[in-house]
């Protein structure tokens, strides 16, 4: 087996943080490759502490899951593999001055129509399910999610964990087209459709609220880390909140 | 002082260096897919490198220009047609009020640049005039866009234009006349089946018709993993080659996904992307293995042509 491109390691905080080049313009932070709730604000304090530098080099800082990657300028970088080693460091010993990741952020509530004429799932996932809509819309609402990352359409934000009991695989066939604030389950995970779009999650509502605004004073409504938390309206109150297009 | 677009074409987007610091919210980059070339008609005109310029594919748009503009066309070769003369490409074209201009045959490349001396008046989205959706932003329904231009060219030649000439034939042999594009190998690289690595290295692949600014679709040989898995997403970038489950490979451009979970078995060095970017689907190319080191200086040799 031929290594190309595992530059380092570093253990801090009980993480075991890697990094490797991706290509001749980013750099790749890792760690183990699993959805852990625990591991969002880990990854979103070393976001942060990046973002804070206001380097000149990095263009874009980006965060997933498991990774944090940077796409870098390669006229203003020589050696990304020292300058990942000095970020990391860097950010070491900044933690270790710091009890804890960034506080717990306040949670944002999602008011959502699950009516079926919007939730056009729910039918056959409570059959599949063996629970009533109800359930489903309950177990849905009970929790507190996490946004792990964004990504897939501007503003689309990837939240979980969606409670077992309701988790069901997107759809083998995407459909052409899921219409904006539609809100949909994905596995363990649950997200909003920013806009029209194709899409092959399981569609249980629709919010009124407009996830994502061009006005750059605004952009997306949520950020990773974010804390997001549904809850039920009417048809009717849909209508009267209603930001989107309809078409 | 004004373009107007005759007819639209349906690829045909104005683009600029793209939109960098949003990529964390799911916003694509965006900019020119074949940016040596975009960059190469910019500075042949006078404009910076980085200027917004229209970028275009086969059946590419038409223009009428409401007044005299100096404009260039690089990158693909669609035989441009100005009134009813055809004009050469990577030289500084002088245009006149109510000229107009057509592109009538696909002859070599796919992705072609039309720039205009001088500074669109078009308002730039979070620092960029890249156009995000798949046609051009005009002003009305008169398809008119507005164009601060100047029109003086020098007719003497200079040194300048000497040294000019020897980066364009050095840009143009780079991208047209190699059929070996090179990759860094990806995170899952080793994941991949010996037979798939050899595969990619002793085989030759083509682009598909399947093909747009998200990302260009190959034809090849089957690529496998040793044991079918999923994922989780992580970001990707513009050259990324992801694998997807029927054993295509599909490699990233400018308005790609931010993030991905697809296998990445590698990514396509910048210097070289402009060259698949330009390669037609009857034309077989082969990859190569490179590094960071030989990438980054390669890119950086390739930029000295603007300075």
């Amino acid at each position: 087996m031929i290594h190309y491109f595992i530059i380092m390691t570093k253990n801090f905080s009980n993480i075991n943080w890697k990094a490797q080049a991706l290509g001749d313009h980013a750099i790749q932070f890792y760690v183990p490759e699993k959805m852990d709730p625990a591991m969002i604000s880990e990854i979103k304090c070393f976001h942060d502490f990046i973002f804070s530098q206001q380097l000149k080099e990095i263009k874009d800082i980006i965060p997933s899951y498991h990774t944090l990657t940077l796409i870098y300028d390669i006229e203003l970088l020589n050696a990304p593999l020292d300058f990942a080693n000095d970020l990391i460091e860097k950010f070491a010993r900044r933690r270790k001055t710091e009890v804890a990741a960034t506080a717990v952020n306040k949670i944002i509530e999602v008011p959502v129509c699950y009516d079926e004429i919007f939730g056009i799932d729910l039918i056959s996932m409570s059959t599949k399910l063996n629970l009533s809509t109800t359930e489903i819309i309950k177990i849905h609402t009970e929790n507190v999610y996490q946004v792990y990352c964004l990504g897939f359409m501007p503003g689309f934000a990837y939240m979980g964990d969606v409670n077992t009991k309701i988790q069901t695989a997107r759809h083998a066939q995407p459909r052409k087209n899921v219409y904006a604030g539609s809100v949909g389950i994905a596995g363990a995970q649950t997200g909003i459709y920013p806009m029209h779009s194709p899409g092959g999650w399981q569609i249980i509502g629709r919010t009124p609220l407009k996830i994502f605004d061009k006005d750059p004073a605004i952009l997306s409504k949520f950020n990773m880390g974010d804390a997001v938390k549904f809850y039920p309206i009417t048809r009717a109150e849909f209508d009267s909140l209603n930001e989107n297009e309809l078409h | 002082m004004s373009i107007q677009i005759t007819k639209q074409g349906i690829m045909d987007t104005l683009q600029d260096k793209g939109r960098y610091g949003f990529q964390h919210i799911g916003i694509p980059p965006c900019g020119y897919l074949d940016y040596l070339s975009a960059q190469l008609a910019n500075v042949i005109v006078g404009n910076p490198k980085e200027a917004p310029i229209f970028e275009l594919h086969f059946p590419a748009s038409s223009f009428i220009f409401n007044e005299a503009h100096t404009i260039c066309i690089s990158g693909a070769n669609f035989v441009p047609v100005l009134n009813d003369k055809s004009i050469a490409l990577n030289t500084p074209i002088q245009v006149s009020k109510n000229d107009t201009l057509h592109f009538i045959q696909p002859l070599l490349g796919k992705t072609s640049y039309l720039s205009i001396k001088g500074n669109i008046d078009s308002i730039a989205w979070l620092n960029s005039k890249s156009d995000f959706s798949s046609h051009i932003k005009t002003n009305d329904q008169f398809n008119i866009i507005e164009w601060d231009g100047e029109t003086k060219i020098n007719s003497n030649k200079t040194e300048e234009e000497e040294s000019q000439q020897y980066s364009i034939d050095k840009i143009q042999k780079h991208i047209f006349n190699s059929n070996e594009i090179r990759f860094i190998p990806g995170p899952q690289w080793n994941d991949l089946t010996n037979e798939s690595i050899l595969n990619i290295l002793n085989q030759t692949f083509n682009t598909s018709l399947n093909s747009n600014r998200m990302g260009y679709t190959l034809k090849g040989p089957s690529l496998q993993l040793n044991e079918q898995k999923s994922y989780l997403s992580s970001a990707v970038t513009r050259g990324t080659m992801q694998l997807l489950p029927n054993g295509e490979v599909i490699v990233l451009m400018a308005n790609h996904q931010t993030i991905g979970g697809y296998a990445n078995i590698g990514q396509i060095i910048l210097v070289d992307l402009p060259k698949l970017v330009q390669h037609k689907s009857d034309t077989p190319f082969r990859f190569s293995i490179t590094n960071v080191e030989t990438a980054q200086s390669e890119y950086k040799q390739m930029q000295k042509c603007f300075s």
